[in-house]
């Protein structure tokens, strides 16, 4: 079974590395800030280590925060056999969705099959309703917050650099600053997620505190080599005002490639869960001990992260340059808005361990950017009915789950 | 350049609205491409610019009038009227695919009312042709200096408007913020200066052309007809500048 449980999950990984992945990157390629094989490796290193050093919150809980582990404490292989159950109906129904073409997260898909599962084993009672809220909030807020971050990020680079006398000199400095605070946030994530692992007897939140001189040693120091290494190559460059527009998207262009890793280290943190946190359920069951609050392995975010980058290798291309073509509005100021408040809220969340959506963040960072006046034409209908998706998902894949559950137990597995 | 990526984009957008195909490609992306309409910016543009020819054969329009040159004045006329048209059909798409679903970063009134004073000075500039075609104008030569003058200030005045309009798609890209943002509301101040200039140009003009010796009545009528759609032309390029701005401040 657990075999089953770690195929099944390396498919969810592969999907999610296949579709997914192009929400980071496909803004950079289709504005020409890396180009599309660099973009491929990128994305491959990021998703990795965010699935390995920031994905074991969210992991945390689908294996155990969403349906109660202690209902099953007498029949640890029920629980096992319906993480399954879950694991399977999600991955089915992302399928026969991606098929028809329609946008679904696999987030929202695991949720509903796991809660679906739960109803079906063990009734209303097993499954951790007020919890279930606190992750149905995220999913409205996070896109809100992701598009307030960038809505303020763009109107912050328009009122400081665009309307400035010299935007080339503002952006000079914008771009450093940029660069500094995006890898103190990841720093800072790592710590938290991780160090509690390697140090013991210290909480997350002490550790970041006792950390944070350093990491914001290192990301003022990243931020002042960049400043350097611009100072350095522009030192004999006469600006046009007329092309000052074109230079400055042009630096930010330079800083989206760092956007889009972060992207690419956000979604792996959180989106990984939807493929693992299953697996390392079944794992545990196949222990014996369900209600222990035992940390997911490494080595299964490992894997899990294996899996996102065998989607991306085999399929994300496709799906990268498709994007990049398309959105060609998405200019790099734009872009490194859109991605630095997507991934910055996408990273919070996975740290609280609520599982979330990336591209709902992505569409409200998209949005943010329009009443910032950054976009031509924002079609809200098409907002309306990517955010409509889920409701539909919820259900569709808990009554898959629970009809496989069902089917399982007849089998006998 | 503009334009032919505007025509690219318009061929992206068929190709998504396309059911079946590639569409299990994509998925959640291409949601994400849907997400971006039709952007109208650059379609303004390409409206500014036909219109742009419309007003470019005003000049030769009277200068025709002045030779006292019929045919050529009818030849002008019809190639105006065509130029109006495929201008009013532009002017027809960008309308309607400008549904109220769209987040814009401008009112949505704005760019109607951008539109139609655009629209506008291209229907002035054929009523100008049309008028000159339907007889003989003899202008006595003491007035065809301050007419073609005349003539020159609106062309000018509409032209530099339209310069600035053709830059409203740059002006979107930069979000209403960059360099050219500026320039171009200082340029806005310019057009209604020369609006104004143009007006008295033809105040001077009617009284000379009321006043003078042996025109007949129906030439004076024509002579009127003709400068009030002259008039017409700048004021409506003003207007259009004064929308410009709107959209540019506006937030």
């Amino acid at each position: 079974m657990l075999l089953i449980a770690l195929a099944v999950g390396f498919y969810m990984a592969w999907n999610i590395g296949a579709n997914d992945v192009a929400n980071a990157f496909g803004t950079a390629v289709g504005s020409g800030a890396v180009n599309f094989r660099l973009a491929l490796i990128l994305a491959a290193i990021f998703e990795f280590s965010g699935a390995f050093f920031v994905g074991s919150s969210v992991a945390d809980t689908i294996k155990g925060n969403i349906v109660l582990p202690s209902a099953f404490e007498a029949t640890p292989h029920l629980f096992a056999l319906g993480m399954l159950a879950a694991l399977l109906a999600a991955s089915i129904w992302l399928h026969v969705a991606t098929f028809m073409g329609k946008p679904v997260s696999t987030t929202h898909a695991i949720i509903g099959a796991v809660i679906g599962f739960g109803l079906v084993a063990k009734g209303a009672g097993a499954v951790q309703w007020v919890k279930l809220i606190r992750i149905a909030a995220s999913w409205f807020v996070s896109p809100l917050v992701g598009g307030g971050l960038a809505f303020l990020v763009y109107y912050a680079i328009r009122r400081t650099v665009l309307r400035n006398d010299d935007p080339v000199r503002r952006a000079k400095m914008v771009v450093p600053l940029g660069l500094g605070s995006t890898i103190g946030i990841v720093l800072l994530s790592i710590v938290y997620q991780m160090g509690p692992r390697f140090v013991s007897g210290c909480s997350a939140k002490q550790l970041c505190l006792m950390s944070s001189p350093g990491v914001v040693a290192l990301a003022v120091a990243a931020g002042l080599i960049a400043r350097g290494i611009i100072a350095l190559r522009t030192r004999d460059r006469v600006h046009v005002p007329h092309e000052a527009y074109t230079t400055v998207e042009r630096w930010f262009g330079r800083l989206q490639i760092v956007t889009a890793c972060y992207m690419s280290f956000a979604h792996g943190a959180n989106d990984v869960a939807n493929a693992i946190g299953p697996v390392a359920a079944v794992l545990q069951a196949a222990r014996g001990c369900v209600t222990a609050k035992a940390l997911v392995p490494s080595w299964v975010l490992a894997f899990g992260g294996l899996g996102i980058v065998a989607g991306l290798a085999m399929y994300g291309g496709k799906v990268i340059e498709a994007v990049g073509k398309k959105i060609t509005e998405v200019t790099p100021t734009r872009g490194f808005s859109a991605e630095f408040g997507t991934a910055t809220t996408v990273l919070v969340c996975s740290m609280m361990g609520l599982p979330i959506s990336t591209t709902f963040v992505l569409v409200g960072a998209v949005m943010g950017i329009g009443f910032a006046r950054g976009f031509g034409a924002i079609d809200m209908s098409v907002v309306k009915s990517i955010f409509a998706s889920w409701v539909i998902t919820i259900p569709i894949s808990a009554v898959l789950a629970a009809v496989i559950y069902k089917a399982l137990l007849v089998v006998g597995l | 350049m503009e334009v032919s990526r505007q025509n690219g984009r318009l061929s992206l957008l068929r190709e998504s609205v396309r059911p079946g195909g590639k569409q299990n490609e994509e998925t959640a992306m291409q949601s994400l491409g849907k997400l971006f309409g039709e952007s109208p910016f650059l379609q303004l543009v390409e409206h500014a610019k036909r219109v742009h020819k419309c007003v470019a054969l005003v000049l030769p329009v009277a200068e025709a009038v002045v030779a006292g040159d019929q045919q050529r004045v009818r030849d002008l006329q019809h190639e105006m009227s065509l130029n109006e048209y495929e201008a009013d059909q532009l002017k027809d798409h960008i309308r309607q695919h400008l549904p109220h679903r769209y987040l814009l970063p401008v009112d949505r009134d704005d760019i109607i009312a951008f539109l139609r004073q655009l629209d506008r000075i291209s229907d002035d500039a054929e009523d100008f042709a049309v008028v000159a075609t339907f007889r003989r104008i003899d202008l006595p030569p003491e007035i065809q200096p301050d007419f073609l003058a005349f003539v020159s200030k609106v062309v000018q005045v509409s032209e530099s408007l339209l310069d600035l309009a053709e830059h409203v798609g740059q002006i979107q890209k930069e979000a209403f913020s960059g360099h050219l943002s500026e320039e171009t509301l200082k340029k806005i101040q310019q057009i209604s200066q020369m609006e104004w200039e143009a007006d008295k140009l033809s105040r001077n003009l009617a009284r000379k052309y009321y006043s003078a010796e042996g025109l007949n009545a129906v030439s004076i009528i024509l002579i009127e007809k003709l400068c009030r759609a002259l008039s017409s032309i700048a004021d409506h390029a003003e207007n259009v500048a004064k929308n410009l701005r709107l959209m540019i401040t506006r937030r």
